[in-house]
């Protein structure tokens, strides 16, 4: 009976791995690369400059330009630099409809000038993330996709954990140079040693999208008003309405300042001012997500825009609301220094490889009970081309994302979309190769090309703008930096990576051919 | 986090010598039983106490969430040094012990 159920289980493992195991290290990857999308939109964004912080000096450069540009917008939006975003944000929502939702126009302004930057358009960091969850899908299929691909991956990791039961016996185990062994053994080791990350932020993926997938709790104890749930969780703030009075809005700054003592020195995220033109005005100050482990979504101090006077200061948080912020805040990781989330990112970078490593092994069993036949099984052939092109094909068209962001031209017409379409077309052309290339030699081919994209990103950001890394260190431009360093060093793993495979695949060529001169023999 | 870290790979690595097997490969010897033992409950005290420096340098959930982090971060960097640089993994284990002391008086 224990080992039928371990079979299962091992079955159960090896196959919802498989087939989520593409799509999963995509997510992965991407979702890895989000910890650092604020860093990603500073190096796509090249001429929104790095100021020192001060708060009051944006927060006036805000309002005088908003008070110019939007006097009576609907809404307006500012969120304020911070140590890794060094822009300056404004939105606001016009007010040309009142029974319509106004658009929103967004601006990157200067905090000193107080004038908006001429920046290349650019998703940034933010494309990684929003693939991550959406995958690229309309509304909300990507969502619900990358949900159950959640669920498989909890599921493979349950299962995995009862699979390779030596985990813990071995858990300081890892052989290099063993081949099925040592990717077993590195599978084992990303597995269990991060094993908390991985059912941390697998979890806590569930749970941010928990009212789409269990919507049956919620109708359970709220009924049809689902809407009384979400008051609860994220408590909304309730601003009164705009009387059509014109009147004088404040200086915002005292009110950041009032705000921050509620918070005994928290910081401000972002700041919501309610019909800005009107005698009814009200100023929402929002608490930063990166003060706390726990995720608050309506922490927030209301004021009266024209008098001043404080309205509401947001209570604490509810249990439900509190466990569901522990889990988006841990899953997010908006808290994170420096070092904690560089600690994040290699975390991802073990979770990822522990995907591709399974990937890897799944074929490698399989091929080698076909090793001494020629042609591989279609199905293994398929699950080759498919290893190749999520995997080598994926880095190809991250560096692909990068290198359109530099040479597009600034002023090319839908030129983010454009940035997007090249690594769809960078990924799609390497599933390409992969089909008509054999397998090793597609590897190397593929992983060299990274490995050279990759390295010359440093070069080509020296080459296109004037912040390379000389310039960027000497100026302590982290992000910069950080980002040029980072390319440089996927560049030179992705180059031992193709080299070893290189050094693999030469035997075995020889040995082919050696095979293949045999059989001519025996024919002749 | 430094004292955090320091005390973690010391206990992982003194949880890693406490195995017949890793035992025999970095000091060519068998443990014998008390020694194994002292190794253990060496590594278990270390773990465990790690997380008090990584909880007095900022508050509580900061604190666990780093020491989560420092605790697989310390284990991961271990056990990839293991097979290649055995000596490297056995020495920082003892630096990080010797230095955990100074660690500590400047978290003080």
């Amino acid at each position: 009976m224990k080992e039928g159920f371990r079979q299962a289980m091992a079955w159960l493992h090896t196959w919802a791995g498989l087939i989520f195991g593409w799509l999963l290290f995509a997510i992965f990857l991407t979702g890895t690369l989000s910890y650092f999308k604020d860093e990603i939109t500073h190096w796509m964004q090249p001429e929104v400059q790095a100021y020192p912080l001060d708060d009051a000096r944006s927060l006036a450069a805000a309002q005088t330009y908003l008070q110019q540009q939007a006097p009576n917008a609907a809404r307006w939006f500012i969120t304020l630099p911070d140590s890794r975003d060094p822009g300056l944000s404004v939105m606001w929502q016009d007010n040309n409809d009142p029974g319509k939702r106004g658009n929103f126009i967004q601006k990157v302004l200067d905090p000193v000038t107080s004038q908006p930057v001429q920046a290349r358009e650019s998703m940034g960091g933010e494309f990684f993330y929003r693939f991550h969850f959406q995958l690229q899908m309309p509304y909300p299929w990507g969502r619900w996709l990358s949900t159950i691909a959640a669920m498989v991956m909890f599921v493979a990791l349950i299962t995995g954990i009862i699979t390779h039961k030596k985990i813990f016996k071995d858990f300081f185990t890892f052989r290099p140079r063993k081949g099925q062994r040592s990717w077993l053994d590195g599978h084992n080791a990303v597995g269990v040693l991060v094993l908390p990350f991985h059912l941390m932020i697998t979890y806590s993926s569930l749970v941010i999208f928990m009212s789409m997938v269990m919507p049956a709790p919620i109708v359970a104890s709220y009924g049809d008003d689902s809407r009384a749930f979400f008051n609860e969780v994220f408590p909304n703030t309730n601003n009164a309405p705009a009387l059509g009075q014109p009147g004088v809005l404040l200086p915002l700054g005292p009110m950041y300042a009032q705000a921050r003592q509620q918070w005994a020195g928290g910081h401000v995220g972002r700041l919501v001012v309610n019909n800005p033109g009107d005698v009814n005005a009200s100023v929402n100050v929002v608490r930063a997500g990166a003060d706390r482990v726990v995720h608050d979504f309506g922490s927030s101090v209301s004021f009266n825009g024209t008098t001043g006077e404080l309205l509401r200061v947001s209570g604490e948080q509810s249990l439900p609301a509190a466990i569901g912020g522990s889990f988006y805040g841990l899953h997010m990781g908006h808290f994170a220094g420096p070092v904690l989330r560089w600690l994040y990112f290699i975390c991802g970078l073990a979770g990822t490889a522990m995907i591709g490593t399974g990937l890897v092994i799944w074929l490698g069993k399989r091929q080698l009970k076909h090793a001494k036949t020629a042609a591989m099984p279609f199905e293994l052939r398929l699950v080759e081309v498919l290893n190749m092109a999520s995997m080598a094909g994926l880095m190809i068209a991250i560096a692909a994302f990068f290198w359109a962001n530099r040479l597009l031209p600034v002023s090319f017409a839908e030129r983010s979309d454009w940035e997007v379409q090249t690594f769809f077309i960078a990924w799609g052309l390497s599933l390409l190769h992969a089909v008509l290339r054999r397998g090793r030699q597609g590897w190397v081919e593929q992983l060299s090309l990274g490995a050279l994209l990759f390295v010359a990103i440093p070069l080509l950001n020296a080459l296109t703008t004037s912040q390379h890394l000389g310039v960027s260190l000497a100026s302590g431009d982290w992000a910069m930096a950080g980002f040029d360093l980072t390319c440089l060093a996927s560049g030179l793993f992705l180059t031992w990576a193709a080299w070893k495979m290189q050094r693999r695949a030469a035997p075995q060529l020889k040995a082919e051919r050696a095979r293949g001169l045999t059989l001519k023999q025996e024919a002749n | 986090m430094l004292l955090a870290l320091l005390m973690c790979y010391a206990g992982f690595t003194a949880l890693c010598l406490s195995t017949d097997r890793h035992h025999g490969e970095l000091l060519h010897s068998k443990p014998s039983p008390p020694r194994r033992l002292t190794l253990r409950v060496a590594g278990w005290l270390l773990l465990a106490l790690s997380m008090w420096p990584a909880v007095a340098a900022s508050n509580w959930a900061q604190g666990v969430v780093e020491w989560c982090a420092v605790l697989m971060l310390s284990a991961l960097l271990l056990v990839l040094l293991l097979p290649y640089r055995p000596r490297l993994a056995l020495i920082l284990a003892g630096v990080g012990l010797l230095a955990s002391p100074v660690a500590a008086f400047a978290l003080l």
